[in-house]
């Protein structure tokens, strides 16, 4: 088939299921918002022989004037197969279905991605690498598993050695996970899935990463059901294995700063009012919630208490001398971590995904990091407490940090982070409060059940004592 | 050199929903401790543009220069002023800009260049040398004489002697600056590869400085010529043909009825400035009446869909008072220049807040009127933080003293000797550095700077002020400053009270009975529209925004 026979064809797909297909998909990031239109912006057909896999760019135009753009991975079979999964639309005498339901699909993008290929589409090219030293990725798979608790993305485990991650919603530039992937795998830092391979789009409309193939990590343990499960049963177990997290983070942090060469990677001084612009941020942010805090008995502890958090964040954004900002995790959770043979592995490198990439892509203190998986302590605590029913021992998150932050300081390039442990704490509760913020109004929107774990970190911060 | 990234979606329109910043790159930050701003510099304040939002930088001329006319004498096109770096320093700024989101464009003088240009050199060293065309010249002094003297502080004439070259050269502005002769072939091309060398490094497009006098024509005062349009249109068919989402913005201080040529049919400039409207907004404001601003608004014409209006309260020049009549001249002059020093030419040398007598709720609501007017709006640097400006500085340079970033030395500008500096820092107690700079103003939740922050998220968040229609409200209270912005079914409606008192003010709004209007800055609902005139009340100088919205 050739190019313009896919347009034609795809040309074909009404607006309406295209429009129906994307906005059911648990991928689909604004479903609060009402889409107005969608349109194919591009596609080029991966696989030529029958089934066929397109890949497709889609563009979805809100009220009033905006728009998102969307990765669709298109299957096409004979409508006389009877294919009956993920099915998008009858088209003439073709089925056209969600591709990654299908394993000979799936395997193609592997396929794809070895071979280096690209596919020239309308107005760009849909282009497949490997990476350097991959080449002994090229076995023939079989079985093709999608990870069914993806959010954001498409998942794909091949015969559990590689796992392929495909994004949805698109943004143009580099995607983080990619770039960070490949910084990382290249310096040889061994506590990631390495990178394989990717693939992108290069055009006119746009140049976006569309997918990273890394190797599967075997017989691991997720980082976040490993501390609810030993909180359960051996807390202090988990916390003894938080000190080598702690290395690891470290480790990662002088690695990603370790190129003052590439100006994607340098380490810099923070300048003068990156502090400022920080703090003013996460005011901002504070001061927008606050206006709308709704009547919850669960926000009891800080109802009211606006004005209070916003002087302690500038009380706390007296540092001094920050350290140096850096290429990041970005989002940097317990559920971002792997326990496998006896060590971390360190996964996602998306950066949080409600923010631009260029947002995502900013160099920051790395113990911005480090606050974010103290707040998934402080969410193990709770998720413990709720969802299992496990009281975690006084002191656990404590004791949790303390290791956590020792094995990290202790590893870290101390030119990156503000000197004495003190301006190290005080960053990092600027950090905490930010994070916390941020789940404050992630949960008012999404999990009112889980409102008092921001809430009370909120609460501690208010009553630790300024140092 | 690397080829320029790629980080924006295809975008035709970004200019029509852009919130653009003009830097003087000289007097932001110092990168190099040599006293004058720097590319360097430039690059260490992205961040900080990032978080305020803006979508578009635009660089005054960077390129080499004996700085006579503040650059816009440029005595190399195809490289960047030694003060200020290197063309690759200049490239990875563009790509550093790129990657935070914003983009990037530079005045560029297509008119003139400096005398010390060595095309200019040449032309006058021999009637024979080839380049002597690419000037203007004439053994007299007194042809056309319709066309006016812009720098009458200045220049006596349009026409100056060159006693190496034994003719008379034709400039409209200074004698230093001769004009190029558009009617040689060369001089057009050569301006296409000037084009071509900046898009080709990834700037995204151009404000074209002067462009009216490009030709010159016997019986005609010499600006907005045929001729003229015809070149602009041959420089938009090769950005169009070649480089995708540039923009080319018109410098032409004009009528709008003779600005929106510049336009042409959607295929010469993608932007103009409306100048007209700036002094009437000042106006409007001591006079605590809308009138002016209404009329130039219904004066100004239709423009076509692609193009768009640079919208502007203060920025690198004098305010011109040019397009004004010569009575309301005299009132701006009263008003806003009661020292002789600040005026200059045919305008008035000041900053922002000055010229608002550092009103805060002047300055919000200046702001409020002019992000609601259709275009986009054009932010003068240290405005934001309502830097002020000093009198006793020669030409325009006392509103392009250093940025003030802290209150450290030198405001934070530079770590340079103060001796050193281009220009000094303001240090009066009320708008010196100490006073006003951007790390104290960050700190201050309630500060101008995080005000005016708060303020274009706002407008970005609808994409109805750039792209929206404006239908002009005209209640029988002539100090209420009222219209309705409309885009799809995002309805807007901007209420200004102009008047130093509290004002109550009944609008005619039929047309959107049974919408409630929502105040866009706290969200409040307020009382559903009926069929009769909707009442609001003002606070002195304040202003509402609602979104009108069908009740759920």
């Amino acid at each position: 088939m050739s190019e313009a026979d896919v347009r034609a064809l795809l040309d074909g797909l009404e607006e309406r299921a295209l429009i129906e297909y994307v906005t059911t998909q648990r991928w689909f990031g604004s479903k609060a918002r009402e889409v107005t239109h969608a349109t194919v912006v591009d596609a080029a057909f991966v696989r030529t022989v029958e089934p066929l896999l397109a890949t497709v760019l889609v563009e979805l135009r809100f009220q009033p004037g905006t728009h998102e753009s969307y990765q669709l991975l298109l299957g096409l079979r004979r409508a006389a197969e009877g294919w009956g999964e993920g099915v998008i639309a009858q088209l003439g005498e073709w089925t056209v279905y969600d591709a990654p339901a299908d394993p000979t699909l799936a395997r193609e993008l592997v396929h794809s991605i070895r071979s280096g290929r690209h596919r020239a589409a309308g107005e760009g090219t849909f282009e497949f690498h490997t990476v350097e030293g991959s080449a002994d990725l090229g076995r023939e798979l079989r079985e093709a598993r999608p990870i069914p608790t993806e959010q954001s993305n498409t998942s794909l485990v091949f015969d559990e050695e590689l796992i392929l991650k495909a994004f949805r919603r698109l943004e143009p530039g580099i995607n983080p996970e990619l770039e960070l992937l490949r910084f990382l795998t290249a310096r040889g830092f061994p506590n990631i899935a390495a990178l394989g391979g990717w693939y992108a789009y290069r055009g006119r409309p746009m140049d976006a990463t569309l997918g990273v193939l890394q190797r599967f990590v075997p017989g691991a343990q997720d980082g976040w059901e490993l501390a609810l499960e030993e909180l359960a049963q051996a807390p202090d177990r988990f916390v003894g294995r938080l000190r080598r997290l702690g290395e690891v983070t470290g480790a990662m942090h002088t690695a990603l700063a370790s190129d003052g060469s590439d100006p994607n990677f340098s380490p810099e001084d923070p300048s003068t009012e990156a502090l400022g612009l920080l703090t003013a941020t996460i005011d901002e942010e504070i001061e927008q919630i606050w206006v709308r805090l709704p009547d919850h008995p669960a926000l009891a502890p800080i109802a009211g208490r606006g004005e209070e958090v916003r002087d302690r964040l500038r009380l706390l954004s007296h540092v001094g001398t920050a350290g140096r900002v850096i290429r990041n995790h970005g989002d940097y959770h317990l559920g971002q971590t792997l326990w496998a043979a006896g060590d971390w592995v360190i996964l996602d490198f998306e950066g949080e995904p409600a923010r631009s990439i260029s947002e995502r892509r900013r160099k920051r203190s790395p113990l911005r990091d480090v606050a974010g998986m103290l707040r998934s302590f402080a969410y193990a605590a709770s998720a413990a407490r709720i969802l299992r029913g496990v009281e975690p021992p006084e002191g656990w998150e404590e004791r949790a940090r303390e290791e956590f932050v020792g094995g990290y300081l202790d590893t870290v390039d101390s030119a990156l982070v503000p000197s004495g442990r003190a301006a190290v704490e005080r960053l990092l509760a600027v950090f905490e409060l930010e994070k916390a913020v941020y789940e404050l109004r992630y949960e008012l929107n999404s999990r009112p059940d889980w409102v008092e774990i921001p809430v009370a970190g909120i609460e501690r911060l208010l009553g630790r004592p300024l140092e | 050199m690397s080829e320029p990234g790629h980080w924006f979606e295809r975008d035709p329109l970004w200019f029509k929903r852009a919130i653009f910043y003009e830097i003087h790159i000289r007097g932001f930050y110092d990168g190099n401790d040599d006293g004058s701003g720097d590319f360097r510099g430039l690059m260490e304040k992205l961040d900080y543009l990032q978080w305020l939002g803006i979508d578009c930088i635009w660089l005054l001329p960077m390129y080499a220069s004996p700085l006579r006319d503040g650059g816009y004498d440029i005595a190399d096109f195809f490289s960047i002023h030694p003060d200020y770096g290197t063309v690759e320093d200049f490239r990875a700024y563009v790509e550093a800009a790129h990657q935070r989101g914003m983009r990037v464009i530079a005045d560029l003088v297509m008119n003139h260049t400096s005398s010390d240009h060595p095309w200019f050199r040449e032309a006058r060293s021999s009637r024979d040398s080839p380049k002597r065309d690419w000037y203007v010249w004439s053994d007299t002094d007194d042809t056309w004489p319709e066309a006016r003297v812009i720098f009458v502080d200045t220049e006596p004439s349009n026409w100056t002697w060159d006693p190496a070259a034994g003719q008379y050269f034709w400039h409209r502005f200074f004698s230093h600056q001769p004009d190029l002769n558009y009617d040689n072939p060369e001089v057009q091309e050569a301006m296409l590869n000037v084009l071509r060398f900046w898009l080709d490094l990834g700037i995204d497009g151009f404000r074209l400085d002067a462009v009216p006098y490009l030709y010159e024509r016997d019986g005609t005062n010499g600006e907005n010529l045929p001729e003229t349009h015809e070149y602009l249109r041959r420089v938009r068919a090769e950005v169009d043909a070649n480089y995708a989402d540039r923009v080319l913005l018109a410098e032409a201080n004009q009528w709008p009825e003779d600005v929106v040529e510049y336009f042409g049919a959607g295929d010469e400039c993608h932007m103009a400035f409306h100048f007209p409207v700036m002094p009437r907004m000042f106006m409007a404001m001591r006079r605590e009446d809308a009138l002016p601003m209404l009329e130039i608004l219904e004066r100004t014409p239709a423009i076509p869909e692609a193009a768009q209006w640079g919208l502007f309260l203060r920025n690198h020049d004098e305010l011109t008072l040019e397009m004004v009549t010569d009575e309301e001249r005299d009132y701006m002059y009263a008003e806003y220049a009661k020292d002789p020093r600040m005026k200059i030419n045919v305008g008035i040398r000041r900053r922002l807040a000055p010229l608002l007598d550092n009103a805060r709720d002047d300055a919000e609501l200046m702001h409020a009127i002019l992000f609601s007017l259709p275009g986009s709006p054009v932010l003068y640097y240290g405005d934001e933080i309502g830097m002020g400006d000093n009198v006793y500085l020669g030409d325009r340079d006392g509103v392009r003293t250093p940025m003030q970033w802290t209150g450290d030395r030198n405001g934070g500008f530079s770590r340079a000797d103060f001796a050193r500096l281009y220009l000094p820092p303001l240090m009066d107690p009320v708008y010196g550095f100490q006073a006003i700079n951007v790390e104290a103003q960050l700190r201050t939740p309630y500060s101008f700077l995080r005000w005016l922050h708060r303020f274009i998220a706002l407008r970005k968040g609808h994409p109805v002020f750039g792209l929206g229609t404006y239908e002009p409200l005209r209640p029988g209270n002539t100090r209420i400053f009222a219209h309705v912005r409309r885009y799809d079914e995002d309805v807007i409606l901007c209420v200004h009270n102009l008047a130093r008192s509290a004002q109550a003010v009944e609008l005619d709004l039929s047309a959107f009975e049974g919408l409630v209007p929502e105040e866009m800055l706290g969200r409040s609902r307020f009382p559903r529209i009926g069929k009769l005139p909707y009442l609001l009340t003002l606070a002195p100088r304040g202003f509402f925004w609602f979104q009108l919205r069908a009740d759920e």
